[in-house]
């Protein structure tokens, strides 16, 4: 049949049918051949199976829909065990502490800086002892394990000492002396030492002398402030602390003899005031803030020692310590290292002050 | 003889070669549509579908057990460890690792490192993180890596406090382009019109800004690359609604309640005309004076996957807060309204399309949720990503959970990812086979 030379609408309803037939089936025949085609190569080819999974070892893998519980079926809040290590310094963290791990790790925190500025001034000494003591301010941080057992507990051990001048929840002593200067930046106050340092230009030499009978005084080399850490602050040593008294108080500058934070002898008796207006002695107003206008009442208020027996009985040493005040002021202001004084009995302190 | 058809692989390369130039031959000698720049499937170019080689084939021979991703089995979720604030990186891995095309592409291993040192390459560990993810270990995944990496490359998002999930996005996805190009140091421009990573190719879309001058109707177009689209929200302090929400019936199947916004009202809003007031005179090119004119907004060319951006955050002078206002999103979207190409039939009014337009080219369809619950100072994010059809599923850090498509649709929505229905080819560019997405 010459389709071509024929015209579709000469033929009657009949035909017309029997070729639309025909080109359906042709059509259908077709696409199954070509399916099966499909089918055909790939089993010889190979890869008809590559569609199949094994039915067993996924049924492991099927979703859980049940409250309290993950898609795994496990129960929430299970994952705080889990650990990593450190990109940087190659050791274990615990993942949930990683990311302020990495970041007093890579140096990028507020501290960090200022422990970077503590190393350097560190790495200048020869001092090799000090340069491998880890910065004070890690002992808070939890993870900060490095060595830390011993170095924890000896620090906590000064920390109960040194409680009233450097609470951990209380400002900073330098706090008092942020309103003399007004140059230091609010420190954290929960963290364990002092951030930042004291601008030594705008203090008065009797300013100064008191300071140095209680601090450390190092002057940092980036900052150029005086270090405000303990007389046994780990970052500098004791030869940048009798450097810096020499600097400022003269060739015969001595550094005070440390057992406890409180260095009685190089003491005013003006100064003892302002000291001990700076501390608050369980609210006791026996002592209440002599106004030598370098200190404030609101300064003090964070300072409470608080009501607990521990902390009284730490006062209680520190009076006794306090209690040379007096006694040192009549040695006038010489700076011979003294042997630390017998502790005397309490109620004498407040003979001496009132 | 056996009388069973036979498979000659050399014959069979013939066959493909002659089709090809077959087709080819057909492609030129037809009448070009000159404006138009795509050729039909199937004219120009034969793109057959992946078949395994030989040594491939006994490999998985070898291995019986093999994982699909299936719908209802867990293949290709995993919860991932909160590393301490780090809420908002989490809701982005897992939206990128869900994303159909990404996910294609680096399960299919086609990332070649051209960085100098692969330990920093953010490509590599991306690569590294769908093995992860797509492992089927039902333990959550710690990526302390990626966060390492990504704190040196993106040295503003450094630090350890909470941060703002599409910074973190667009920060991630510029380190991916340059390290895509082997680029440690960020030199080249981001963003150029000729790269061609795998990044581009997917998040990139053109902005076409069109600055009418007032004075002689004569418009000045650029086009600007985008990876995402950041829409304002009414009740901002720098928001303008000149029309009330809802007004037009919802041309994308949103749920459409009087009051509230939907996406599509924000999309309007953010491609109407508008005028830039005289304060702003601008120099026009053609009348060459300083005249007011109007100035729009419109897409260019549509990225594979769309990013929306709900300003929530308000830092105006006044104050700083979140807008909390619920936005309505729809499952599927349409973007031909915000197209440069419609932008007459806009101007005549004909804002809205016949659902069954008939072309697909356009439309979207929803993939992943990121939320924030809280405040601006501090809050969690959270996202919800879709598995298969209809599947979706609740990312809370560490913990995945079943989500219906209600608890999608009634989140707040932050960040919102809508990927592309259907891919088309360019022929000049080597690209995946043409592929329903869904």
């Amino acid at each position: 049949m010459k389709m071509e030379e024929m015209s579709l609408s000469g033929l009657d309803n009949s035909k017309l049918e029997a070729i639309a037939q025909e080109i359906y089936a042709d059509l259908v025949e077709d696409s199954c051949l070509g399916f099966c085609f499909e089918v055909h190569r790939a089993v010889k080819c190979g890869y008809f199976f590559l569609d199949d999974t094994d039915p067993e070892s996924m049924k492991d893998f099927e979703i859980v829909d049940q409250p309290g519980l993950d898609i795994f079926g496990q129960v929430f809040n299970q994952w705080k065990s889990k650990e990593c290590v450190c990109p940087n310094c190659s050791r274990s963290i615990a993942a949930s502490r990683f990311a302020p791990h990495l970041e007093k790790c890579l140096g990028m925190g507020r501290n960090s800086s200022r422990i970077a500025n503590r190393r350097i001034a560190n790495s200048n000494n020869m001092n090799k002892s000090e340069s491998d003591q880890e910065d004070n301010d890690d002992i808070n941080d939890n993870d900060w394990s490095y060595g830390s057992e011993k170095k924890a507990k000896k620090r906590k051990s000064d920390k109960l000492w040194y409680l009233p001048f450097q609470n951990p929840n209380s400002p900073r002593r330098s706090k008092s002396l942020k309103h003399k200067n007004g140059e230091l930046s609010n420190s954290d106050p929960f963290k364990y030492n002092n951030s930042t340092g004291i601008s030594y230009e705008t203090l008065g030499p009797e300013e100064l002398r008191s300071l140095l009978t209680t601090q450390c005084g190092v002057i940092s080399e980036h900052t150029k402030k005086m270090c405000t850490r303990s007389l046994r602050c780990p970052q500098h040593t004791d030869e940048q602390r009798r450097a810096v008294r020499i600097y400022f108080l003269g060739p015969s500058a001595v550094l005070p003899e440390v057992e406890s934070s409180l260095d009685n002898d190089s003491f005013d008796m003006t100064d003892s005031q302002a000291l001990i207006s700076r501390l608050q002695w369980d609210g006791s107003s026996d002592l209440s803030p002599s106004d030598s206008g370098s200190s404030k009442t609101s300064e003090n208020q964070g300072w409470g020692l608080g009501t607990n027996s521990s902390e009284s009985r730490k006062t209680k040493k520190k009076k006794s310590h306090l209690s040379l005040v007096g006694t040192a002021s009549s040695l006038g202001s010489n700076k011979k290292k003294k042997p630390k004084p017998p502790a005397p009995p309490t109620p004498s302190i407040y003979d001496d002050i009132n | 003889m056996c009388k069973d058809y036979v498979y000659d692989k050399d014959i069979e390369q013939i066959a493909k070669e002659e089709q090809g130039e077959a087709l080819k031959l057909q492609a030129s000698t037809s009448t070009e549509v000159s404006h138009q720049q795509y050729s039909m499937p199937g004219l120009g170019e034969k793109y057959p579908t992946w078949e395994t080689t030989k040594p491939e084939l006994e490999l998985l021979g070898h291995n019986p057990r093999r994982r699909r991703i299936a719908s209802s089995f867990t293949i290709g979720l995993r919860g991932l460890i909160n590393l301490g604030n780090t809420c908002f990186m989490n809701c982005i891995v897992q939206a990128l690792t869900h994303t159909p095309i990404l996910r294609d592409f680096f399960l299919s291993d086609r990332h070649r490192c051209e960085m100098p040192s692969p330990e920093l390459c953010l490509v590599c560990e991306m690569s590294s993180l769908f093995r992860e993810l797509y492992s089927g270990n039902p333990s959550p995944h710690v990526p302390y890596k990626l966060l390492h990496l990504v704190w040196i490359h993106a040295r503003h998002l450094a630090g350890y406090r909470q941060q703002d999930a599409h910074e973190f996005l667009i920060a991630a996805l510029d380190v991916l382009h340059r390290h895509c190009k082997g680029d440690d140091a960020g030199k080249a421009a981001s963003n150029s019109n000729h790269c061609n990573c795998i990044i581009d190719q997917i998040f990139t879309g053109g902005l076409q800004s069109d600055v009418t001058c007032q004075a002689c109707h004569g418009v000045s177009t650029t086009i600007d690359p985008c990876w995402d689209i950041s829409l304002d929200l009414p009740g901002s302090c720098t928001s303008f609604w000149p029309m009330s929400p809802g007004r037009e019936s919802s041309v994308n199947g949103e749920s459409h309640i009087p009051g509230i916004t939907t996406l599509t009202d924000c999309l309007r809003r953010f491609t109407r005309p508008e005028h830039l007031g005289s304060s702003a005179k601008i120099k026009c090119g053609s009348c060459q004076s300083y005249q007011e004119s109007t100035k729009q907004l419109t897409m260019n060319k549509l990225p594979v996957v769309a990013c929306f951006h709900f300003k929530r955050f308000e830092h105006s002078a006044k104050q700083r807060r979140k807008i909390t206002t619920y936005i309505s999103f729809p499952l599927e979207l349409d973007m031909t309204p915000f197209m440069a190409s419609s932008k007459e039939s806009r101007m005549n009014g004909q804002l809205q399309l016949p659902t069954n337009s008939g072309n697909d080219e356009n439309k979207y369809s929803l993939f992943a949720v990121v939320n924030h619950q809280g405040t601006l100072e501090s809050g969690h994010y959270t996202s919800f990503i879709r598995h298969h059809k209809d599947q979706w599923f609740k990312c809370d850090d560490a913990v995945i959970t079943k989500a219906s498509i209600k608890d999608v649709l009634d989140s707040e929505g932050y960040l919102l990812f809508y990927h592309k229905q259907v891919l088309e080819h360019e022929s000049e560019k080597v690209k995946e086979v043409n592929t329903q997405a869904y």
